[in-house]
């Protein structure tokens, strides 16, 4: 009865992007009686846009009889975006919770692989004869690599979507991890470490995969638990690395053969969770980019236009700045806190690396605590109560950071480097409560910057504070501590005009979502009807006004051209 | 480098009762002689797991006769010379030996007797790459370190010998990574492919 490509377009998305002239042209393809029906369509659907959309999310379109099968159904309650309101922890229903679970799954193999050789350095170093110049070196690039690769990242999920960009990464990747086998001498090893650090730009795809498919509601929640749960894995492979190498080293290898078999356990992991995103995961909830872009549903949008207005938003460059004094942060101390109990508190390597583990281990709750906490603040104060809430989180780390290079006892400096790390990976966290709504369109390079300034900012705080023997370690880790208060400041300048930043209200001209969210189109693709998508996103996002919403303005734009 | 590396040494043996914080190393007396033959021939360098050397260790004559009453055990150790401890903190020097790890890796213990004491040793396969001597202590019956004996000078700067370690790398190994990685390529080429045929496959829906 209907033709089916018009089935699709009117009836899996009743608020799909497709423009309502596109409709009338396909409609004219379709005969004399059908042109009937999709003009009184065309009627339906335009006393739904103003009826307001977002109270109809799930409903049906009840002109004929539709078939069933078209209707989508989503196992979580979604809104007019299809995303996600609510955060299911313990569910795998695709789409929304099946990429939950993918995405944190493969971050952390990644993070398990790049942090795979400093528990096993003690016999790498023997094998390899490296210098403690060496170790160093390698442990700045295998952060820096990531810092350029997440920026790269961003674009490459706004341009191919997060699962293809993220299972394509992670098993390029794979190889530098199967080839530390293979490493003999301090150049390879350097040269490895570099190259699999390059995975850790996966983090920018999971942020970027948990912004597609959750809605600003619970944005801050899944970003904070899937970063938190993936951070685990530099926690985890300071226990699992040292495990796997003595269960091989038991079995009859020698220890110089054993550290090498044991690179295949991170590195296999890498390569299944691959498979598993490519196979089991979508890219959005109506589909997955490749096909959604072939269909006509999702526009492929130009990546100058993307790129510019990324690099031209002066928030994203603020964040980027103050995650690396959260996130670089974490994996300067990931890096050198094993050696600093060993040095100064004269505990055994064992020892020196159970605690160093327990550092990352926090990133279980803390980083998911963060998010929460972001989405609590953001419900009653909106986007001002973000924004405060990471400015008072992260200065506490990094008062917690002071004291820590103070402190001269093993049990309190135990005790202050677990605050100390609540405070930064919830940081962390909260940082990205905030990302998704820097940026719709650019929404990719904009995580990607943010995501590589905090490698910027591991590179850069190792460098100053804890290469060569200029500063003690204790010394460094006082004045990183400095360092991450003055940089927070920052934040400070945050300002969105529809929100407010942290000192001043929203802007005394009336502005709204749309009108901030639509400034990163041109006028020529808002009549080809591309940025439906940023729209819907802007109605999505007043729940960032906090308890103001009922008194919120009505755009006065709000009525696309497009729609007569 | 020689391979047959002759030290006589004499340091009168005294009594140290040890501290709380550990004996040092200055404290103690070079009371025994040590001497290593390394075999097979002379400049050749040490190869781990396969190369062996030969310790001599006696009381040295030169001292009172009754200094080594309280030596009970001997214990041999494998030590890294300087140029090996360069830039690696945890292969680091210090007169108090309960933090010293110059010398990480034992060869033999052996109760004490002042003569006739050799020992042959194949050089382990977890010794890394360097520059070494050997040291040898000698302890009384509480465990705790009362002399010392090593094959060089005071400041360890002649008759060294060099070990070069096993690469840990097998062929199966080799070969194992280099296929798992061109697998993973292959499947990312594989992904593209099926990408590209399931979007063509849904437009022609």
């Amino acid at each position: 009865m209907w033709p089916s490509r018009l089935h699709k377009k009117l009836y899996v998305t009743p608020q799909s992007t497709i423009s309502p002239f596109k409709l009338i042209a396909q409609a004219a393809e379709c005969g004399q009686a059908d042109c009937t029906r999709s003009q009184s369509v065309l009627r339906i659907w335009k006393s739904l846009k103003l009826a307001n959309i977002q109270r109809l999310s799930n409903m049906e379109v009840s002109y004929g009889a539709p078939p069933e099968s078209v209707q989508k159904k989503f196992a979580l309650p979604v809104d007019s975006e299809h995303k996600a309101t609510e955060f299911r922890l313990f569910s795998v229903a695709a789409p929304h919770m099946r990429a939950f679970h993918l995405s944190w799954v493969s971050f952390f193999a990644c993070f398990v692989s790049t942090f795979a050789a400093p528990p096993l350095l003690p016999i790498i170093r023997d094998d390899l004869d490296l210098t403690a110049t060496d170790i160093g070196n390698a442990g700045i690039a295998a952060v820096s690599g990531a810092a350029f690769a997440r920026v790269a990242m961003g674009t490459a999920c706004d341009l191919f979507g997060p699962r293809l960009a993220s299972s394509a990464l992670t098993l390029i990747t794979a190889p530098a991890v199967y080839c530390t086998a293979i490493a003999n001498s301090p150049a390879s090893f350097i040269l490895v470490r570099f190259f699999t650090g390059f995975s850790l730009a996966t983090f920018v795809s999971t942020q970027f995969w948990m912004s597609s498919l959750f809605s600003s509601k619970v944005v801050g929640t899944a970003n904070g638990v899937a970063g938190g749960w993936g951070n685990l894995g530099g926690g985890a492979t300071q226990l699992i690395m040292p495990l796997v190498f003595d269960l091989i080293h038991n079995i009859g290898a020698t220890k110089f053969t054993a550290w090498r078999i044991a690179f295949f356990i991170p590195a296999l992991f890498q390569t299944l969770s691959a498979y598993g995103i490519f196979f089991l995961g979508q890219d959005l909830p109506d589909g997955n980019y490749s096909q959604l872009h072939k269909s006509g549903d999702k526009h492929k949008d130009n990546f100058s236009q993307v790129f510019y207005h990324a690099i031209t938003n002066y928030r994203g460059w603020i964040l980027a700045l103050t995650y690396g004094y959260c996130f670089g942060v974490e994996l300067t101390i990931d890096n050198i806190i094993a050696q600093y109990f060993y040095d100064r508190f004269n505990v055994n390597l064992h020892t020196a690396g159970i605690i160093a583990a327990s550092f990352g281990l926090a990133n279980l709750f803390s980083r998911p605590a963060g998010g929460i906490l972001s989405d609590i603040m953001a419900k009653r104060y909106g986007m001002r109560g973000r924004l405060w809430t990471l400015w008072i989180v992260q200065t506490l780390g990094g008062i917690f950071c002071i004291f820590l290079g103070k402190v001269g006892s093993l049990g309190v400096s135990i005790a202050v480097m677990i605050i100390f790390s609540v405070f930064v990976q919830a940081a962390c966290g909260l940082t990205f409560g905030i990302v998704p709504f820097v940026s719709r369109r650019s929404l990719g390079i904009v995580s990607g910057m943010t995501g590589g300034g905090g490698n910027v900012g591991a590179v850069l705080t190792q460098v100053i504070f804890f290469r060569g023997s200029r500063y003690s370690t204790e010394t460094g880790i006082t004045l990183m501590g400095i360092m991450i208060i003055c940089c927070s400041l920052v934040i400070m300048s945050i300002y969105f005009p529809q929100w407010g930043g942290m000192f001043c209200g929203p802007s005394s001209k009336v502005t709204t979502e749309e009108d901030y969210y639509m400034s990163e189109w041109n006028s020529a693709e808002k009549e080809r009807g591309i940025h439906m998508a940023s729209m819907k996103f802007s109605e999505n996002s007043r729940s960032e006004r906090g308890r103001r919403v009922e008194s919120a303005p009505t755009p006065i734009n709000g009525t696309p051209s497009t729609y007569v | 480098m020689a391979a047959a590396l002759l030290l006589v040494s004499s340091i009168l043996f005294s009594c140290l009762a040890a501290s709380c914080h550990g004996v040092t190393l200055s404290s103690l007396q070079k009371t025994l002689i040590v001497f290593v033959t390394a075999s097979p021939s002379p400049g050749q360098v040490l190869k781990a797991g396969e190369d062996s050397i030969t310790l001599t260790w006696s009381f040295n004559n030169s001292f009172p006769a009754r200094t080594d009453s309280a030596y009970k055990t001997v214990q041999v150790k494998l030590c890294f010379a300087p140029i090996s401890q360069q830039d690696r903190a945890w292969r680091k020097t210090e007169d108090n030996l309960v933090k010293d790890k110059t010398c990480q890796y034992k060869i033999v213990a052996k109760p004490y007797s002042p003569s006739n004491n050799t020992f042959s040793w194949t050089v382990q396969r977890d010794v890394p790459t360097g520059t070494y001597f050997v040291r040898a202590y000698a302890y009384n019956s509480a465990d705790e370190e009362v002399a010392y004996g090593q094959t060089t000078d005071a400041h360890k700067t002649n008759n060294l010998f060099q070990v070069k370690a096993i690469s840990g790398r097998h062929v199966s190994l080799d070969i194992a990574s280099i296929c798992f990685s061109s697998f993973s390529i292959v499947s990312l080429f594989g992904f593209f492919f099926l990408e590209k045929r399931r979007a063509k496959h849904s437009q022609e829906n």
